[in-house]
């Protein structure tokens, strides 16, 4: 209930800005809340925004419950979808069903190498994983870019001399297929879905997930109790690049069919939030990868409805990131609320300044 | 996992009340419905910013009842790229301009799809049944801009403040060099990238680096340049050439020479065609055809010699009349 | 090729691009540094930057005057920062994604505003470079370090005024305390929330300067993304400065001067792909940190929302 209240709280702040733009709310929130619900094209579309930020938010997961924050998903999804892409175009006869799965592989090999860098700069060098991974989600675009436009460009992009960043397409058996004709939707989704009960069995039900957990909550217990702290994080961020690899390559197999620049559209970091609003629980991502998903989505619809600036987009999911973030303890604590007001903080009051 | 729940129910409540409330839409027929996908801002006084005044030109032609304009902007990644282009045709727009060469296998995925709605998108060359494909020359307005520079030039050092390197920036990198390279062979031109389209304070740093090693003339693409134009501006005496649309207005004391590009004609193309039924066709945009030009600063004319207007007029039909060709990167 | 990099003007080319550029990053830097030092990381930099690019720019291009512009840049910063504080600190929320509500809330808005209120690309008259008179003759240093804007100086000038604030008084004891052991600071008397209020603000404000910088000190204008990620890198620079201004002004240094003479290494056409430079700076402010590593220390409660009641 307090989650739905902090929703609209921020679409209320949200409002005050629709008008300042000149739009008007209900006609506006109406194409946002009912847009990606309503329709085979809405429904579809949130889905197909659903897979990936679960899969990065299933790395996310990983890592957190490790006690690692992990924003190198980005670069981490363009180095997996690169691996993957060179990989299936480098085997362009072999069965889907080989081919398919192997180039998953790739892909989810390629992030974890991304990913395992930072953890073991910080493992074994102590250096902080906020920092490095904030440099190599740079050096990943670069990388990739440099990749695109040189050694895999499409022939045809070369012999026409447009350079249009981008590799041919790969070859047909490894595309996966659409759930629904006439939509973008395809079986990434239940892969995701798949993985994610996957994730869920691995970190509760298997000693190595256990031992993983134990390092996030207490980690001076874990090294105590003689578990391989260091290795245990390497091990962790590892996976969590190999989910957001996974999720660049389902990415390019299941909708654009080539690799080329922008795929990972900043769900590298959508994703975190998706995770967050699940509670670090692979299960609870799926719900809420989907709610996030269409949170996207319709603030993307609502901006076509009624002609206003595409900033307001980010704006509004900031603010439904912020209000809910921040009414979580509310949820944790319910005596909060009351305490709050005996103390009287004076700083209560500045809500959404 | 209980109050997502909640949030589902109160969601699918709001749904309905919404849907409730909400009018319908009456579909008009006769109307051309256009959507234009724009990966920056209708304001970036660049390549979107150039598309959307050519849109608008034909708009204000035609008459806000006759058409129709839908615009959706900072769709650079192609993910949400495909989302619009698909919830537009879905609505039922007759005429989609997915403006960038990053479109191209959005359009040909969900074109298929939608067999009476006609799809555009450029810089590229591969049309379809209904996707049409535009390709400015850019390469040659860089030639003439790049005489204009090989002759003027007094350090015969010549700077590039370029995005990525790639598309677009490739063809005007390449011609512009060639064009140097025609009337000034000593003429040193140093092309370096910020690596990123948007960049504007990087550059200005890179714009500042090519002025402080000597350079006397500028040019550059994508959004990012307003940043160098500005920091050319402070810097002063050097001139920059200016691509996509003329940016003049920015600095009329520094941009000397613009390459425009007519994208009205483009649109005006495009909605002759699918209003005739047409299949979609590759669409150039060169000197020859008139869809592109080469604009001076009326305010700099009079500093531009007689004898560089000459030989650019006459590199101009050169080019017009086929006898000189400029060309592309070939491998 | 290479020889021409070691041309001494190329050489005070590079080092004056550096130490312009890294403006921005100690603003921001040092400001992030006082936020977590009292246990709270901001992951918001970037968005509030932009918010301070534009109210910055704004302001000057309304009332023609920069000094307004940083002025409501501080502010807007602040507002940003009391934001940030009341749900980090306040409601205790998980700082790392209250950050990127932030980062996503100020990043759209200025956008928004920007559409709003402009709506066109515009040059405004900044602020003009002030050679120090005697220190910007002196070869070498002189254009290097003194003939910039005001700006500048002050970014420069506040690594001695933090690091004298946060190690030589007691409020900078205080933060520190907060920052490693919250309980025992509450016992002791000091109001951890007071303290991380102040600190989170303080940050933002510092960091809605340095997006002023960007329109006002450096570009003169104001575009979509000015950013371009610089928030993000801000706050990994107090993490290369193990939260120490030296640290952190050594870090922003090195990451710009490389950046510079990556440009440099492209204007004077050496011949690799441009790829390669542009990453530069990021590989090396890694493999930096990496190679000097040692025993790490950290605020012990950062990230840990403090809760009186338990």
């Amino acid at each position: 209930m307090i989650l739905v209240l902090a929703v609209i709280g921020a679409l209320l702040v949200g409002a005050f800005l629709l008008v300042i733009a000149g739009a008007n709310p209900i006609v506006a929130y109406r194409a946002m809340l009912v847009g990606p619900f309503s329709s085979r094209y809405g429904l579809t579309e949130t889905l197909v925004k659903t897979t990936p930020l679960l899969l990065v938010a299933l790395g996310i997961i990983i890592a957190f419950r490790s006690g690692i924050l992990n924003i190198g998903a980005e670069g981490q999804m363009m180095i997996g979808a690169l691996c993957g892409t060179a990989f299936a175009l480098a085997f362009p006869n072999l069965h889907g069903a080989i081919l398919l799965p192997a180039t998953i592989l790739v892909s989810f090999l390629g992030g974890a190498f991304w990913g395992g860098i930072p953890g073991w700069l910080k493992a074994k060098l102590n250096v902080n994983e906020i920092l490095s991974t904030i440099m190599l989600n740079s050096i990943a675009w670069q990388l990739m870019i440099y990749f695109l436009r040189g050694p895999m460009i499409d022939p045809k992009e070369r012999s026409y001399g447009t350079g249009v960043p981008q590799t041919q397409q790969l070859p047909h058996q490894v595309w996966l297929g659409r759930l629904l004709p006439r939509t973008r939707l395809h079986w990434g989704i239940i892969i995701a879905i798949g993985l994610a009960v996957l994730v869920y069995i691995f970190l509760w039900r298997t000693s190595l997930g256990y031992k993983m957990r134990a390092v996030g909550a207490q980690k001076e217990a874990a090294r105590y109790a003689g578990m391989p702290v260091e290795r245990l994080l390497v091990l962790a961020m590892a996976l969590s690049g190999g989910f957001a690899g996974m999720a660049g390559m389902i990415e390019v197999l299941g909708i654009h069919h080539r690799l080329m620049d922008g795929i990972s559209a900043g769900y590298g970091f959508s994703g975190i939030v998706a995770a967050l609003f699940g509670q670090l629980h692979p299960l609870g991502a799926i719900p809420a990868s989907f709610l996030f998903g269409a949170l996207m989505l319709g603030a993307d619809m609502m901006q076509r409805a009624v002609a206003i600036p595409a900033a307001i987009v980010f704006t509004i999911q900031g603010l439904v990131v912020l209000f809910v973030v921040g009414t979580d303890i509310f949820i944790r604590r319910p005596d909060f609320a009351q305490r709050l007001f005996r103390r009287r903080r004076p700083a209560a009051r500045k809500e959404g300044a | 996992m209980k109050r997502w729940s909640w949030i589902l129910i109160v969601v699918l409540l709001l749904t309905t009340v919404l849907t409730a409330c909400g009018g319908k839409q009456e579909a008009q027929t006769e109307k051309i419905r256009l959507a234009l996908i724009l990966p920056s801002t209708i304001d970036d006084m660049a390549w979107s910013q150039s598309m959307y005044e050519g849109v608008m030109a034909v708009q204000k032609e035609m008459g806000e009842d006759k058409m129709e304009v839908a615009v959706s902007e900072r769709l650079g990644n192609p993910v949400d790229a495909g989302a619009a282009i698909r919830q537009y045709a879905d609505q039922g727009y007759n005429i989609i301009i997915a403006h960038g060469s990053q479109y191209q296998n959005v359009l040909e995925e969900i074109a298929p799809d939608y067999p009476d709605v006609s799809f555009a998108y450029g810089t590229g060359y591969e049309a379809h049944d209904n996707i049409f494909a535009y390709d400015p020359q850019a390469q040659e307005g860089a030639y003439l801009q790049g005489i204009i520079a090989g002759m003027m030039t007094k350090s015969n050092i010549i700077g590039v403040v370029g995005p990525v390197e790639a598309g677009d920036a490739i063809k005007y990198n390449y011609g512009f060099q060639q064009g140097v390279e025609a009337v000034n062979p000593d003429a040193e031109v140093r092309i370096a990238y910020t690596g990123s389209f948007g960049d504007i304070a990087k550059a200005a740093e890179l714009a500042k680096a090519h002025m402080d090693a000597g350079a006397d003339f500028l040019t550059g693409t994508a959004q990012q340049v307003v940043g160098a134009i500005n920091a050319a501006k402070e810097h002063g005496g050097v001139y920059w050439l200016s691509n996509d649309m003329d940016q003049s207005s920015l600095a009329p004391e520094t941009v000397i020479s613009a390459q425009v590009y007519h994208w009205e004609k483009v649109v005006q193309q495009i909605i002759d065609a699918h209003q005739k039924g047409e299949t979609g066709k590759h669409i150039v945009l060169s000197f020859a055809n008139g869809a592109l030009e080469l604009k001076y600063n009326p305010q700099l004319e009079s500093q531009i010699p007689q004898e560089v207007k000459d030989a650019v007029e006459q590199a101009k039909q050169q080019i017009i009349d086929g006898t000189l060709t400029v060309k592309l990167p070939e491998n | 090729m290479f020889a021409q990099l070691l041309h001494p003007d190329v050489i005070i080319g590079i080092l004056a691009t550096g130490v312009r550029l890294a403006t921005p990053f100690l603003l921001a830097a040092l400001g992030e540094m006082f936020a977590q030092r009292s246990g709270v990381y901001n992951l918001g930099v970037e968005g509030v930057m932009m918010m301070g690019a534009f109210s910055g720019f704004w302001v000057t291009l309304t009332t023609g005057s920069p000094w307004l512009g940083v002025l409501a840049a501080l502010l807007i910063g602040a507002v940003m920062g009391l934001l940030m504080a009341f749900i980090s600190v306040t409601l205790q929320a998980e700082q790392g994604i209250s950050g990127i509500g932030l980062y996503m809330f100020g990043w759209g808005l200025a956008g928004f505003l920007f559409r709003l209120l402009v709506g066109y690309v515009t040059s405004v008259d900044g602020f003009h470079d002030i050679p120090l008179p005697g220190l910007s003759r002196i070869p070498v240093l002189g254009t290097v370090f003194f003939d910039h804007n005001w700006m500048v100086y002050f970014s420069y000038l506040l690594i001695p005024i933090t690091w004298y604030i946060l190690f030589k008084t007691t409020w900078g004891l205080k933060v520190r305390a907060v920052g490693v052991t919250p309980e025992a600071a509450d016992t002791l008397g000091v109001s951890v929330a007071r303290i991380r209020y102040t600190c989170v603000i303080i940050g933002s404000m510092l960091a809605g300067m340095a997006g002023a910088f960007l329109t006002l000190g450096h570009t003169n204008m104001y575009a979509d993304n000015i950013t371009a990620g610089r928030g993000f890198i801000a706050v990994a620079l107090v993490y290369f400065g193990r939260w120490t201004p030296l640290g952190i002004a050594g870090g922003a240094l090195l990451f710009s001067t490389v950046d510079a003479l990556q440009l440099w290494i492209q204007v004077l056409g050496i011949d690799i792909p441009y790829e390669f430079p542009v990453m530069a700076p990021y590989v090396l402010t890694i493999i930096v940190l990496a190679l000097v590593s040692g025993r790490i220390w950290q605020p012990a409660a950062l990230g840990r929302p403090f809760d009186r009641e338990g």
